[in-house]
């Protein structure tokens, strides 16, 4: 099985900082990491890997810097890495973004059986990217597939929806995001470590490799457009308490009681 | 199909998956009908299924002023592709101004297909819509980096401005069985698709831990300090009838299983309550409790960041108020 996996390089965000004057993300002493939800799309393309045969691609669309995420990549066995890089892409939109990847996936030779990403970025968040390529591709899709394996021509995949637990049979090829997997994310052996910077060669495409215009990507090829950032409003003013254990039961109790989950004591009692 | 302007410029997909407890659909009537009165149009709701009048009547009830309902056997089950191949043709056709969907796993994943299909702008999971009095645009506010920033996101040029919203940020309107709409039948021409063929779903109705559902969850981080802290929650759990989440680190020290994991990484819960105890805040974490309701933390240290977003926030040690909470809650349940 032909494989690839599409990842993101995001800021770890849970250590970024907000500059509160200028709205923006302050970058600078934050470590670049691949999405989470990118490696663990990363692990089942291993997995399938190790039961299939076949190869494993990884693709990144991202400035120079992002070619560390691929080295990552190659750490854990992969074995092509694709970087698309133009300062034409930036700023794009997820409708962008994926124009761009599906361009850059539709070169490759043989067309992949299957492509892997991870449902959405701990960045943006909107979890639009994976179905964006599968639309611009004419491929199935599903989304928060925890589970694959292959019968026959098909993949059997699993996944959790709306309350729903649902096994599905996609026909390949087809674009599969992944939700949180079943197994912990420290499951892939960082062994080939060393190799990974002497042996392997990430293949950079620009604009003109990906036969693009600019009007197609990056800022002038997205839809919509950031009018402005804020901070979120301060959540109604918390009231904060200190005391003994017992003043602090009481305040809990009565939370409890204005909230209807408990009924109101009885004053009598 | 001919261009009907009539058929209002404020469209929002029905979805009716879990009705009477997945209640969106009816909370972007009302809103959707704000924001039409402001455009002077409309609002329409698409239902696509089989035998689903009810539905439809339903949304007229709570405001819809048009329903298109797209019946057919093939319809029954939620289905991206045939979703999109159907909807997109009736878009093309009525050419609305604004598309909202609930940010239901199937609205956020069926709604970029559209967007994609469409080539148009799509914003998700949104917290806030406004129509801007300057440009008529729709401002759609999105949160950002784990909730940390809020982005307010216009689609200048193409049309429709589509959005996903959270469910539980509009106010829906009561049921109201006067309430006059157009019901509308239009012709249902499907392609087949089996690309991707629902084998079996099943109603995860008693799972171990339906933390994604639950009104009531309990959160607990490394602060309480031992596996046997941690357990107290459980009790806890059982007298509110709630379930029990944890943060990565305590997943990792194996006080609790994997599937209990609330945060990026983990599971987004948006109880009624979200009690969280011993965990400091971290960004990783509070991402996945945005939707809660109510918040009442417990932390040793009265600096922690999980204060800021709590609406009661006890500043002490859990393993002295937990025994004493419980205690006090089996003499009132």
């Amino acid at each position: 099985m032909n494989i690839v996996a599409c990842i993101k390089q995001v800021p770890d965000v849970p250590n970024i900082r907000i500059d509160q004057e200028r709205m923006t993300v302050i970058r600078e002493g934050v470590e670049s990491i691949i999405n989470p939800l990118d490696w663990v799309a990363l692990e089942i393309a291993m997995d399938l890997r190790a039961k299939e045969g076949g190869r494993v691609t990884v693709l990144t669309m991202g400035p120079p810097q992002s070619e560390e995420a691929l080295r990552e990549a190659f750490a854990v066995g992969a074995d092509d890495a694709i970087l698309l890089s133009d300062p034409a892409l930036a700023g794009a939109d997820t409708l962008a973004t994926s124009h761009a990847l599906a361009r850059g996936i539709s070169k490759l030779n043989p067309f992949p059986d299957l492509i892997l990403c991870g449902m959405h970025s701990i960045d943006s968040d909107t979890g639009h990217v994976g179905p964006q390529i599968a639309e611009e591709l004419d491929l199935p899709q599903v989304c928060g597939v925890t589970e694959i394996h292959r019968e026959d021509e098909f993949l059997m995949v699993k996944r959790f929806a709306d309350g729903f637990l649902d096994t599905l049979r996609v026909s390949m090829p087809a674009l599969l995001a992944v939700g949180q997997g079943p197994l912990p994310l420290s499951h892939l052996d960082l062994g080939a470590l060393e190799t990974a910077f002497s042996k392997k060669n990430i293949v950079r495409w620009s604009l003109a490799d990906l036969a693009l215009e600019r009007h197609e990507v990056g800022f002038s090829g997205s839809a919509t457009q950031v009018w402005r950032l804020r901070p979120p409003p301060l959540k109604k003013e918390g009231e904060l308490v200190t005391g003994s254990p017992q003043t602090l039961v009481e305040h809990f109790i009565r939370k409890l009681e204005a909230l209807t989950l408990l009924d109101e004591e009885d004053g009598n009692e | 199909m001919e261009t009907n302007s009539r058929m209002g410029k404020v469209w929002i997909f029905g979805d009716y998956r879990n009705y009477f407890q997945n209640r969106v659909t009816l909370q972007l009537i009302a809103k959707g009908k704000e924001l039409a009165k402001k455009l002077h149009s409309e609002v329409t709701v698409l239902v696509l299924g089989d035998q689903v009048h009810q539905y439809a009547m339903e949304y007229v009830a709570h405001g819809a002023d048009n329903v298109m309902v797209g019946e057919h056997a093939d319809l029954e089950e939620y289905q991206v592709e045939r979703y999109t191949s159907l909807v997109a043709r009736w878009v093309e056709a009525f050419k609305p101004e604004i598309f909202l969907a609930g940010a239901t796993f199937f609205g956020r994943e069926f709604f970029p297909r559209l967007a994609k299909r469409l080539n148009t702008g799509l914003s998700a999971d949104c917290v806030a819509l406004e129509i801007d009095p300057g440009s008529g645009l729709l401002l759609q506010t999105t949160p950002s980096f784990g909730g940390e920033l809020l982005a307010d996101v216009v689609t200048p040029n193409r049309r429709p401005q589509m959005a996903t919203v959270h469910p539980g940020i509009f106010q829906e309107l009561p049921h109201d069985s006067e309430a006059c709409g157009k019901i509308i039948y239009p012709d249902v021409d499907l392609l087949p698709e089996e690309r991707v063929k629902l084998v079996r779903s099943r109603r995860q109705q008693v799972r171990p831990f339906h933390l994604e559902e639950a009104s009531v969850v309990i959160a607990g981080g490394r602060g309480l300090g031992s596996r046997e802290q941690f357990a107290m929650l459980f009790e806890l759990a059982d007298l509110l009838e709630g379930e029990v989440g944890g943060t990565r680190p305590v997943i990792r020290a194996g006080w609790a299983e994997e599937e209990r994991l609330i945060g990026q990484t983990g599971k987004s819960v948006k109880p009624k309550l979200l009690i969280s105890v011993g965990t400091s805040g971290a960004l990783q974490y509070t991402s996945g409790i945005q939707g809660a309701e109510s918040i009442i933390a417990i932390n040793r240290d009265a600096n922690a960041p999980i204060f800021r977003i709590a609406d009661l926030g006890l500043v002490g040690d859990a393993g002295a108020i937990l025994p004493l909470l419980i205690q006090a809650l089996r003499k009132r349940i």
